[in-house]
């Protein structure tokens, strides 16, 4: 027995550990037996949602880009990134910085709209009751295939999570008339299912649905079909729970955006970010540099509207004044933005002395961050007011100088007539019996104003072709000499995803 | 042991006396050493006869001999001595040391060997040398030490900084090139501290460290901690004190000269002859602000001891680093104890023990480069950077902020009002049992467990306008990381001779599994500064809490044959099976072989008794290691969830991440090593030649090549595609070039060479990527290129300052550029710079590296100067790209800047913002050598320790870094910033030489005492 029990000693310590060395996660998803419940699918949604809340979509690299292509948004001339130069000077080269970013991220926003989709059919639930909530993912993926259809035209199209990588990776463009197509089935889907009113506006409903439908129709010219949607949710007004928020300047407040009626879809940021995901950038971006006027170090002045923005704009417009913010507060004083440089006062240097965007920072509340980023300021991606305004471009090609049409641009007008609660007279109704091109240069210049810094006015530029009149000596920010039309309107896909799958090929001309 | 056992063996020992006393002439004696200190456990053995003793704690040993009787005394490590009886009966003793290394044992994987069999390439550094002087920790001691062996702060002087060793150069891309450390057998322990090491033993090539398998490609560093003897008690006292200061400073512009310098920008971007720059109230030099004597005060006591069952070391340790840089410290208190118990003839059982408390109060440095605020908190470039015309606070009390370039707090507020707490303890026991099975048959198990608790607090109070994040109110968070680590290992040994064969055999089994286990919680907008990050419910805000879980088992079988003919042919065969959770489903298996022959040619017939040749063998060995890149879980198809808002509430959601990746696995070394090793005149000239080749393939790459339309969030899967290449050679020179009694001096020398190629990427293609500071915004530094060396600068080619006029041929600027503006490389002849006329600028590579260590000793008086050096390899002074780029404070140089009268310049005119491009501007040649270290130390003599009751005392005084020759400009030529990663990126292999904001390097005096009694 002595001996044995040293044995069972040795036994004891050496008889640790055996394995099958297989890994269980935890903590981690594995996408076998992900999907159980309708739950399940909501949060696949969700993921959809998440991706369009980090930097690289609309918080940072995507919207700075369209914002720096308009004719309403300069780049700070001390800004040297070539990123920035590239879409602000139309110089566009297909390795992008920005473009090479934002690409991608909209592609996970579909990869996550189209895995929510798949994975429902995993779930066993009544169709209607799953349809409800995949209708969301429908309506994020023809979201984002709008954006990029409109700003590359030709691109690869998937409606299916990737399972053949090597077939996914060898796959050819769909051509921009069938990626039209392929949105509107996609909200025609959504509008059938989505409820006429969510819980919030960061979900879209009905109106969401039908106010893209309105707008991808207007793009593409099928104005019949714009105006039969836009008028659709017009008429839908009390139903869907819309209208026009009174005070203009409450759209810009993150304390009462997200509860106003206007809204269609907003992107909902709550001051909390993890890292770069649901981190908002644009008080930083938009932001005058070392104004203490919002208490987080000023921003960092890099989209600056040109000057003529500002002298251009007739100064009775309220939405001006809230829109832009010509001063700053320099160590306790209040200067005008002809001295956001001045260095003796405490102004930048390297700033810009022009107004700066109002909409992210005067209302937008204190930043959780330096320099104003991650605000709780929510952007609207459509809002009422715009239903409004494609209704009424739309008529008017239909049939031109409609007092129908008139109404809706007055009924834009008359809110912003509405100055923090004190009616004033400007801007005044349009006047009756416009020609069609008349009232067509109009509804899209007060787009430009209404909607300004909301990520719109490229598109409407592009849409309309009218590079050669805003890039000219006479535009806002004078001549843009490298504005190409044959070029232009379309931005080049990333080159490195060309020499990835070559079967893209070929690049948007002029690139 | 129980008081029962304790008797027993009393009563065994007193038998056994009495036993030997029975009969005949009885000779007693006391055995001692050089330095009269009596050796217990001695044998005496009265030669052709059976009867023999050991000698006593005290070296006494009583026998019963006759006259003409041949008595032997032998130790291991001491030469043996034979003595012919006459009829004395008394016969006292002294051994001396046995010098020559060759005897040496040396510790191998699961095992030792005597360095004269080693076939593989084993550097192995020894107590004294490692105790030569001061260390800041462990890992310090193999700099310069072992030819091949880099190791490098991660931060400069900063203390409780931690420290990378890299063997033979990078072995791979992605993955660490750091080498497993063993611990008494621990494998993946944490090093202890540099008193308690016994010795430390560097496997270099595939022989030595395939036995390792799957983790073996980076080498292997074994240590082994200090045992007790049987024989008296001992008791050791060390203390050690010293004081620090920078060993450099920068010349930056004072107030005035910053107001000229900012004026003159002002001028040159208005071109109005008449701007100007209105100039802060205050003259700031933040250097001197920031910077202040440091110190290091380190006390040790141990005490060890044993008797012929049982043997032990315990130690406890103290030690406090004030840093050169307020408000930055380090503290740590640290226990071992190693107990070894003979149970019975057969049965050995041991325990060590190993405790540590580190804290660490640090002040961010190495830009964290969040582009959001500028590299905003770091405060050693923010001393640099930060205008010198303002001071801390304005008048209204505020803390300053930078009114030029990016927003930024000033670094004596971060520094004194920013929190970086780290405290981290490490407990580790490991119980090990030996058991003879039968004779020569040996098996061994251990089974150890060791945790790490890591928690990191950081706390930003609202005075930092910036780094507080918007005046919200500060900011805090609390992280934790708790890493278990759970080992057992049992293998069998087995020796046998069969004529003139020897044979070892060695056969085990090991089982090892790590779990990691992390949270992290934060809250801002604080309704006091107060409460640091112990308050995080007090914020108002609350900040994403994150928790994460992972755990990697590993299950191995491994053994090894050692074959030995007649002490000339030597032959080393090792293989190792690792089977890995982590590897991926299809590659779960995989098997690591390696062989070595020797032939030790000196001891051939026509060698045996050449005069001048005392030793020479020839080494060759192959094998294969691997390195274990792959991450727990990376190889399967993942969903990530992803912090989501709707409607103001944080809201679940799920993305694609990845898709699985079945053949996901190991990275494998490929290695050769050819050696000589040559002892001449008695090996007073030790010298070991080696060159080896590594082919390290199957490197993970982040393959960029599927298209990111795929919609994974994961855009860069991993792929086993890349293939690199080291090939070197190293040279270690040991000579005694004087050994008098009075007068010794011994010369160790070490130098390697290291050149690494890049054999194969993803189709060829080059790779780019950026290790510069977030906040400079630029897509790239560094390339990869097949052909070429790991880590290239990429950028423009500077050719200095454009004069106007016609373009030199050859060159061009940006567009828009004017006189006094830079002139580059035209790469692409299109008369304008952009991105296409970037190249490769520098190489961070060093050609060799050395260390040569001269040791004196006088009397009592001993001398260590130790050299360190390194050629060849380039720095990019990214510090300096921000102090010529107008937006900050500037170096001195910018006073000699291009105007239209000072044209005959390398520097161009100040402009408000140069875009801080990545030139060959700021390359520079980083050679340097440097006085690692000079001590003196005298030893009381034994007459005055006697009489003190000592055994032995000893002062040292000692002086770290010196002197440094180089032409770098830059801070120091030892630099370590490795991009926006911070420190945690410092295991990069591809980002090296970048010199930007990391903590300064320190120079140090030290004085010690060393008490034993």
């Amino acid at each position: 027995m002595k001996k044995y029990k040293y044995i069972f000693l040795l036994i004891g310590l050496s008889i640790v550990g055996c394995s099958d060395l297989e890994e269980e996660p935890i903590g981690l998803l594995a996408p076998e037996g992900f999907f159980q419940s309708t739950g399940d699918i909501q949060t696949a949604v969700n993921g959809a949602y998440g991706h369009m809340l980090h930097r690289n979509f609309m918080s940072r690299e995507m919207s700075m880009s369209l914002m720096l292509r308009s004719d309403m948004v300069n780049l700070n001339k001390n800004v040297t990134n070539a990123e920035r130069v590239q879409f602000n000077d139309i110089k566009l080269l297909a390795d992008n910085a920005n473009i090479a970013v934002y690409c991608p991220k909209c592609y996970q926003i579909i990869g996550a709209a189209n895995q929510a989709i798949a994975g429902s059919e995993l779930v066993s639930a009544d169709v209607a009751v799953k349809n409800k909530i995949i209708a969301q993912a429908y309506f994020a993926r023809a979201f984002v295939y709008y954006h990029l259809v409109r700003q590359f035209g030709d691109i690869p199209y998937l409606d299916k999570p990737v399972t053949d990588i090597q077939a996914a990776s060898t796959m050819s463009k769909t051509p921009a008339a069938q990626v039209y197509l392929n949105i509107i089935e996609d909200l025609k889907f959504a509008k059938e299912w989505l409820p006429n009113t969510q819980t919030t506006r960061a979900i879209p409903a009905k109106s969401a649905a039908s106010g893209y439908l309105a707008e991808v129709y207007l793009t593409i010219g099928e104005f019949q079909k714009s105006y039969d949607e836009a008028k659709d949710i017009i008429s839908k007004e009390s139903t869907y729970n819309l209208g026009l928020e009174a005070d203009f300047q409450n759209l810009f407040d993150a304390t009462k955006s997200a509860a106003s009626k206007e809204p269609l879809f907003l992107l909902d940021f709550n001051g909390q970010s993890d890292g770069d995901q649901a981190r908002n950038y644009q008080a930083a971006f938009t932001g005058i540099r070392n104004d203490a006027q919002y208490g987080y170090g000023g921003g960092w002045s890099v989209e600056v509207p040109a000057l003529a923005v500002y002298t251009t704009w007739d100064s009775r417009d309220y939405r001006k004044a809230f829109s832009l913010d010509a001063t700053a507060v320099f160590k306790g004083v209040t200067v005008d933005y002809t001295q956001f440089t001045n260095t003796s006062i405490g102004g930048y240097a390297a700033g810009d002395n022009s107004p700066h965007i109002a909409k992210f920072t005067r209302k937008a509340g204190p930043a959780a961050e330096g320099n104003g980023r991650t605000t709780k300021s929510d952007y609207i991606m459509m809002r009422y007011a715009e239903v409004l305004l494609i209704a009424a471009e739309a008529l008017n090609e239909i049939t031109p100088g409609t007092t129908e049409a008139d109404g809706y641009i007055n009924r834009v007008r008359a809110r912003a007539r509405n100055t923090a609660g004190v009616a004033t007279t400007f801007p005044a109704n349009v006047t009756t019996g416009l020609s069609k091109d008349a009232f067509r240069t109009l509804v899209l210049e007060e787009r430009r104003l209404e909607l300004a810094f909301e990520f719109k006015r490229w598109y409407d530029i592009a849409r309309r072709k009218l590079g050669t009149t805003v890039f000219s000596a006479s535009g806002l920010e004078g001549a843009k000499a490298n504005f190409d039309p044959a070029r232009d309107y379309l931005f080049p896909l990333p080159s490195n995803e060309l020499v990835r799958n070559p079967n893209l090929l070929p690049q948007n001309p002029g690139y | 042991m129980n008081l029962k056992n304790k008797l027993i063996i009393i009563v065994i020992l007193l038998f056994n006396i009495t036993l030997y006393a029975q009969d005949g002439q009885l000779l007693s004696g006391t055995v001692l050493d050089a330095n009269k200190i009596p050796i217990p456990g001695v044998n005496v053995i009265v030669k052709n006869a059976t009867n023999g003793t050991t000698t006593d704690f005290d070296g006494n040993y009583q026998l019963k001999v006759k006259s003409g009787d041949v008595l032997q005394f032998s130790y291991i490590g001491f030469i043996s001595k034979t003595i012919t009886i006459t009829n004395q009966k008394k016969l006292n003793i002294s051994l001396l040391e046995n010098a020559n290394k060759l005897n040496e044992v040396v510790v191998v994987g699961y095992g030792s060997q005597k360095k004269s069999d080693i076939t593989g390439s084993v550097s192995s550094i020894k107590a004294e040398e490692i105790n030569a002087f001061p260390l800041l920790n462990a890992e310090q001691a193999l700099q310069g030490r072992a030819a091949g062996v880099v190791v490098q702060s991660n931060n400069g002087g900063e203390p409780g900084a931690p420290v990378n060793i890299k063997i033979r150069g990078n072995t791979s891309i992605n993955a660490s090139s750091a080498p497993l450390i063993v611990v008494d057998g621990f494998v993946g322990a944490s090093m202890p501290q540099a008193s308690d090491i016994q010795s430390m033993e560097v496997l270099k090539d595939a022989s030595a460290a395939a036995i390792y398998g799957s983790r073996g490609s980076n080498g292997v560093v074994l240590v082994t901690t200090k045992k007790g003897k049987s024989g008296k008690l001992s008791v050791e006292i060390n203390s050690n004190y010293s004081v620090q200061n920078t060993s450099n400073r920068l010349d930056l512009l004072n107030a005035d000269q910053f107001a000229d310098y900012q004026t003159q920008i002002a001028i040159n971007s208005t071109g109005n002859p008449n701007a100007t720059y209105a100039q802060g109230p205050a003259n700031t030099d933040w250097q001197d602000l920031l910077y202040r004597t440091g110190s290091t005060s380190n006390h040790q006591f141990s005490f060890s001891g044993g008797s012929d069952k049982i043997n032990f070391y315990a130690s406890a340790n103290y030690f406090n680093q004030e840093g050169v840089v307020i408000n930055s410290n380090f503290e740590r208190i640290t226990f071992l104890s190693n107990i070894e118990a003979q149970v019975t003839d057969k049965l050995k059982l041991g325990f060590n023990l190993f405790g540590s408390r580190g804290t660490k109060n640090g002040v961010p440095t190495q830009s964290t480069g969040e582009t959001a605020n500028g590299g905003g908190d770091d405060v050693i470039s923010l001393m640099f950077r930060f205008m010198p015309d303002l001071g801390v606070q304005d008048a209204n009390g505020l803390n300053t902020t930078s009114t030029i370039g990016d927003n930024i707090d000033n670094p004596y507020a971060i520094a004194t009002e920013a929190i970086n707490e780290t405290k981290t303890d490490i407990n580790r026991s490991n119980l090990y049992a030996q058991y003879d099975i039968v004779e020569n048959l040996e098996f061994k198990t251990t089974l150890g467990y060791s945790t790490t608790n890591q928690t990191v607090g950081t706390f930003r109070p609202s005075t930092l306008i910036i780094t507080a994040g918007g005046g919200t109110g500060g900011k805090a968070s609390l992280s934790n990381l708790k890493r278990t680590n759970l080992l057992s290992e049992n293998y069998l040994t087995y020796k046998t001779e069969i004529g003139k064969s020897k044979i070892n055999l060695l056969a085990g089994y090991s089982y090892q599994k790590t779990t990691n286990e992390r949270f992290s919680a934060g809250a801002q907008n604080f309704i006091s500064d107060s409460f640091s990050f112990y308050n995080l419910g007090a914020g108002s805000v609350s900040v994403l809490p994150s928790s994460s879980f992972s755990d990697q088992e590993i299950q191995s079988q491994f053994g090894r044959v050692n074959y030995d003919y007649d002490d000339k042919y030597l032959l080393t065969a090792t293989v190792r099976r690792d089977g890995a959770s982590n590897f991926a489903a299809n590659e779960k298996y995989a098997i690591f072989p390696s062989g070595a022959i020797g032939w030790k040619v000196s001891n051939e017939d026509f060698l045996k008794d050449n005069a001048t040749i005392s030793n020479l063998k020839l080494r060759g060995s192959y094998g294969v290691t691997g390195n274990q890149a792959i991450d727990a879980y990376e190889s399967l198809a993942s969903f990530s969830t992803l912090f989501t808002t709707i409607g103001g509430q944080t809201v679940g959601a799920v993305v694609p991440n990845q898709a699985a990746n079945p053949n996901l696995k190991w990275e494998s070394s490929y290695q050769t090593n050819i050696g000589l090793d040559l002892g001449l005149l008695k090996n007073k000239v030790t010298l070991s030649l080696d060159y080896y080749n590594i082919d390290t393939k199957d490197l993970l790459l982040e393959d960029k090549s599927q298209p990111t339309y795929l919609g994974f969030s994961t855009l860069a899967s991993l792929r086993n595609i890349g293939q690199i290449n080291n090939k070197g050679f190293e040279i270690s020179l040991n000579t005694k070039n004087i050994t008098n009694n009075d007068f010794s001096w011994s010369t160790d020398f070490n130098w390697s060479t290291n050149k690494n190629k890049v054999v194969s990427l993803i189709n060829g293609l080059d790779v780019f990527y950026d290790a510069s500071p977030g906040y400079f915004s630029v897509d790239r530094t560094h390339i990869l290129r097949e052909g070429e060396a790991v880590g290239l600068f990429y950028g423009y080619d500077y050719q200095g300052v454009y004069q106007g006029g016609t373009l030199p041929d050859g060159t061009a600027t940006f567009a828009g550029a004017v006189a006094g503006d830079p002139l580059f490389t035209d790469v692409d002849g299109s008369k304008t710079i952009s991105t296409d006329d970037q190249k490769i600028i520098g190489d961070p590579n060093p050609k060799w590296t050395m260390g040569i260590t001269n040791n004196f000793s006088y009397k009592n008086f001993d001398l260590n100067i130790f050299f360190q050096g390194a050629y060849g390899g380039d720095i990019f002074n990214l510090t300096n790209v921000q102090l010529f780029n107008g937006d900050s404070n500037a170096s001195t140089a910018v006073l000699n800047a291009w105007t239209p009268t000072n044209t005959d310049t390398n520097i161009p005119r100040v402009v408000a913002n140069r875009g801080r491009e990545i030139s060959s501007r700021f390359v520079e040649d980083g050679s340097y050598i440097r006085l690692k270290n000079i001590s003196l130390g005298y030893n009381l003599p034994t007459e005055f320790t006697e009489k003190l009751g000592l055994t032995n005392l000893r002062f040292t005084v000692s002086a770290q870094n010196l002197l440094t020759f180089t032409n770098y400009s830059g801070l120091d030529p030892e630099v370590s910033y490795f991009g926006n990663g911070g420190g945690d990126s410092a295991s990069s292999n591809t980002s090296q030489g970048f010199d930007f904001g990391n903590y300064p390097t320190i120079k140090a005096f030290n004085l010690s005492l060393n008490v034993k009694f």
